[in-house]
């Protein structure tokens, strides 16, 4: 795909994600990571928090969702990114990710996204991490 | 906005997204001279200076640049 009809349908967008039980358990087998902010509830409500909080990682997971299946063609593949996360979520929040075209170069068919997940709660939205990530244009080689 | 300004905001930019604070670049530095600079970093470095001097370059542009001099001549010549 030309990288200017690959921009021009590109619009911002919204993307909504479930946090489950078995993302969770998933995301455990992926990164092997236990610690008990994450799978026990008395030792995150010791440390100040309500319930065992997610793993901010399984963000970035939604990140590649976001690149890999819903750019206008597969020819894309992330160059960089980053993210900050700004508050915990919790099993069965419901996360909402926003993006948004930050900037872009035709000369080196990339695009840097900004992007912001929110959690729902009952009155609003909460704003739980942002970032960014950066994406480039694939070409065939053969 | 003269063409030392530009290579100093250039170098700035450079120390930032290659995270070494120790470049300095001079006209003919080319990538050879830095590690960092790889064609990934390229391209990172291609976005950052379009965005800080708000210019658009052309791919043909950026293959025809020898070195930093060539590339701060280039936007000295946009920023007229």
């Amino acid at each position: 795909m030309i990288f200017n009809d690959f921009i021009e349908k590109i619009t911002s967008s919204e993307f909504c994600f479930n946090v489950t039980e078995d993302i969770c358990r998933h995301f455990q087998c992926l990164s092997g990571d236990m610690n008990p902010l994450h799978t026990d509830t008395e030792f995150a409500i010791q440390k100040g928090f309500p319930d065992r909080i997610m793993y901010g990682n399984i963000l970035n997971a939604y990140i590649s969702y976001f690149v890999g299946m819903t750019m206008p063609c597969p020819d894309v593949m992330i160059q960089a990114q980053d993210i900050k996360f700004r508050r915990p979520f919790f099993m069965n929040d419901n996360i909402v990710l926003m993006s948004n075209i930050e900037k872009f170069s035709k000369a080196v068919e990339c695009i840097v996204f900004k992007l912001e997940f929110y959690r729902i709660i009952p009155d609003g939205r909460q704003l739980v991490a942002n970032g960014h990530v950066q994406i480039g244009l694939l070409h065939d080689k053969i | 906005m003269e063409k030392e300004e530009i290579i100093v905001q250039v170098q700035n930019i450079f120390r930032d997204v290659l995270e070494n604070s120790s470049i300095i670049l001079t006209p003919n530095t080319t990538s050879a001279d830095i590690v960092e600079w790889d064609s990934l970093s390229h391209i990172q470095l291609i976005v950052e200076i379009e965005s800080h001097f708000d210019v658009e370059f052309t791919s043909e542009e950026i293959v025809a640049w020898k070195n930093v001099g060539d590339m701060v001549n280039f936007i000295f010549s946009k920023k007229r």
